[in-house]
């Protein structure tokens, strides 16, 4: 016997539309990864570019974990889980990259 | 893209029930990915500290970064996750052989991207003379990266174990089952090595000669054996994996596949991150020599 989990639920969709769906956005992922190396070299402001570069980022990561980690059809509760960690860890990111970033954080060594 | 297909929810009607309606694995699994993110954020946060005011001394990033082999092995990172989401739809469609096929591509893109970290490892080690010991830049380079390359490498092994698993054979022991299983992995080990092997001196020598025929072949002349060896490898792998009757794998060993795809996915989002923080923010703000 090898069941389809699909064949034999009644009413659930079949996968194959997903095919699809992860090609086209590895084809976006690939294309962003490309502006991503483009835009570097451009001679823009560098708020502008960290922008374009970290708005550029969290659109790959959210394509994933959406469409390719299946948060996207799966139930809320994965999508609570996994987002209190990335939280987390993104928090204390921000904060001791802001911690540090301060002028009063800057080592007599680097001072001229 | 909006097709009911891509809207309707994910159901798991061959799983126990539980009292979340996930199945247990799969919610732990995503607990673990929830842990490792903060594992991750401390690594990168750490790396973007000593980026901020670097001592005198420090290498200066840009001078030493290869962007485009680290590009490239982005992008063979995100078609790994690719094929792994084609392998999970695969099984959830019944389909074992789609499904061994889709993994099987995952992992030889995997161990290209390990190759590439290797290549670049080597390269910062050897020509550039930047160690995890020798500077700061090194020491959170290499521990950032040295990591997320270690689950790079336990995500294969876990792939190549999940394709070796799913030729078990149904029903009785299935004489010679665990030996030939054994053999199997010891023959995709080998062609691992050899592949890894052949493509490192490939790009090693693409890089001091350029793109060119004469390069490729004169790589050829060199290393011909671990070239050969490596085609003879996956000869032996598509001889071993060739159906001896029906196994014990279906859509019911879904549920592993998606676990086994979700870690894969975490690893590739993780180097989405480092990709943009470690190597694309040096180029935003060059360091001063």
């Amino acid at each position: 016997m090898n069941p389809s989990l699909l064949s034999t639920v009644p009413g659930h969709p079949p996968a194959q539309g997903r095919f699809f769906v992860f090609v086209q956005i590895a084809m976006i992922l690939a294309i962003i990864t490309g502006l991503e190396l483009l835009i570097i070299f451009l001679p823009f402001p560098k708020p502008l570019l960290i922008g374009g570069l970290v708005l550029l980022s969290a659109v790959k990561f959210l394509f994933v974990i959406f469409f390719f980690m299946h948060l996207r059809w799966d139930k809320l509760l994965l999508t609570c889980v996994f987002f209190i960690g990335l939280v987390l860890g993104g928090g204390t990111l921000w904060a001791l990259v802001s911690l540090f970033g301060a002028t009063a954080s800057v080592p007599l060594s680097s001072l001229p | 893209m909006s097709s009911p297909a891509a809207t309707a929810s994910l159901d798991h009607p061959l799983a126990p029930p539980t009292a979340t309606g996930i199945p247990n694995k799969k919610i732990l699994l995503w607990a673990f990915l929830a842990s490792d993110c903060m594992f991750f954020g401390t690594l990168i946060s750490t790396h973007l500290v000593y980026r901020l005011h670097p001592p005198p001394g420090n290498p200066v990033p840009t001078q030493i970064f290869n962007i485009e082999l680290t590009s490239f092995s982005t992008f063979i990172l995100l078609m790994s996750s690719l094929m792994m989401a084609l392998a999970v739809n695969a099984i959830h469609r019944g389909n074992l052989r789609s499904m061994r096929s889709s993994l099987l591509v995952t992992i030889l893109f995997g161990l290209i991207f390990l190759g590439c970290q290797v290549f670049e490892f080597n390269d910062f080690v050897f020509d550039k003379h930047v160690t995890i010991t020798n500077s700061i830049f090194g020491s959170t380079f290499f521990t950032l990266t040295g990591t997320h390359g270690t689950h790079v490498a336990i995500g294969v092994l876990w792939l190549a174990l999940m394709y070796i698993r799913s030729f078990k054979p149904a029903g009785a022991s299935g004489g010679g089952w665990v030996g030939r299983a054994v053999v199997h992995l010891l023959v995709f080990a080998a062609t691992a090595v050899l592949s890894l092997y052949s493509l490192y001196h490939l790009v090693h020598a693409v890089l001091a000669g350029g793109a060119a025929w004469a390069t490729v072949t004169g790589f050829l002349t060199a290393d011909l054996a671990p070239v050969l060896g490596a085609l003879a490898g996956l000869g032996a792998l598509r001889w071993l994996g060739r159906a001896h009757g029906p196994v014990d794998f279906d859509a019911r060993n879904a549920d592993d596949v998606e676990s086994m795809g979700l870690y894969w996915h975490f690893v590739d989002i993780v180097w989405i991150v480092i990709f943009t923080a470690v190597y694309l923010l040096e180029y935003v703000f060059p360091a001063a020599h």
